[in-house]
């Protein structure tokens, strides 16, 4: 009866450490100074994904494509290509900067709502909430979390639009 | 003392100046190209630039023109598909337009890319540019 109730108490404890770290993930750590040709760039048809986001070799698939982004074309200049892709590296999840070639049978991804991350943290979100006219698509980050081009995605600052 | 600051303040300005350029300047170098293009180049058209602005294209099975995102109102603002804000592109009412000549080159690559499939001409970029500079 003892030995359940230290169980018990242990697992308690363990929960607490994990929420309280799941919970600290969701500032992700930004770099103080941030590139200016990423914000510049990487800001002008879309919010400036913080590069915390995915990890490098994401980040490098993405930028060995920029021609063909999305259904856009978003190319650079080779220098400001450059300048951005180590900008993004370095402050990338990970900080993996192997290029982005995949293994047999791995997939990089390259979409933000396509890594597990996202899904762990949205499941409590219903897939018509992103379809809100006021959110307009899971891409739109800013209208739950207001802080999101600074890196905050806190859960008790989100603000869901109606 | 006071002659090496300004000296240096103008050393520093210096790529400012140079990347700043006005309108007219831009289209004087369109004009130029397309005459090298076709030698009965007679001057741009505020009348085909609009054309052009309001063109409908198909992409991925949807209609896309440049008033897709840029507004049906080039004086008002225009939102990109992914919830960016994009400002006037009239110069009448937004006079930072067309004042750095690698970035109007830039949008040119990609969104003439993006709704034609191709690159503008010389002719079609002088066009564009005399009705948003000309628009009221």
């Amino acid at each position: 009866m003892r030995y359940l109730a230290s169980l018990i108490a242990a697992s308690l404890l363990l929960a607490g450490i994990t929420h309280a770290e799941e919970h600290e993930g969701r500032r992700l750590a930004m770099p103080a100074k941030v590139n200016a040709a990423w914000k510049t760039e990487c800001g002008s048809c879309h919010m400036a994904y913080p590069p915390g986001l995915l990890p490098g070799r994401s980040w490098n698939a993405l930028m060995n494509n920029l021609s063909h982004h999305f259904g856009s074309n978003a190319s650079l200049d080779k220098g400001t290509e450059a300048e951005i892709r180590q900008f993004l590296l370095y402050a990338s999840s990970d900080r993996d900067t192997r290029p982005a070639k995949a293994a047999p049978g791995e997939r990089i991804v390259t979409r933000i709502t396509d890594t597990a991350r996202f899904a762990d943290w949205h499941e409590e979100v219903r897939a018509d909430v992103f379809r809100r006219q006021s959110v307009g698509s899971a891409a739109n980050c800013m209208a739950c979390h207001r802080g999101a081009e600074q890196g905050n995605f806190d859960e008790h600052q989100v603000r869901i639009p109606r | 003392m006071s002659r090496l600051f300004l000296l240096l303040l103008a050393a520093s300005l210096a790529p400012l100046a140079q990347a700043a350029s006005s309108p007219a300047e831009l289209l004087q170098g369109y004009a130029a190209e397309a005459r090298q293009a076709a030698p009965g180049f007679s001057g741009f058209s505020a009348e085909r630039g609009k054309e052009l602005y309001y063109r409908r294209n198909t992409k991925d099975g949807k209609a896309i023109s440049c008033a897709s995102c840029h507004s049906d109102d080039p004086r008002r603002s225009g939102m990109t598909p992914s919830f960016r804000k994009i400002g006037p592109m009239a110069s009448a009412v937004n006079p930072e337009r067309f004042r750095d000549p690698a970035k109007v080159e830039k949008w040119f690559r990609r969104n003439c890319d993006d709704v034609l499939s191709r690159a503008c001409t010389p002719l079609e970029k002088g066009d564009f540019l005399t009705f948003l500079t000309t628009l009221r």
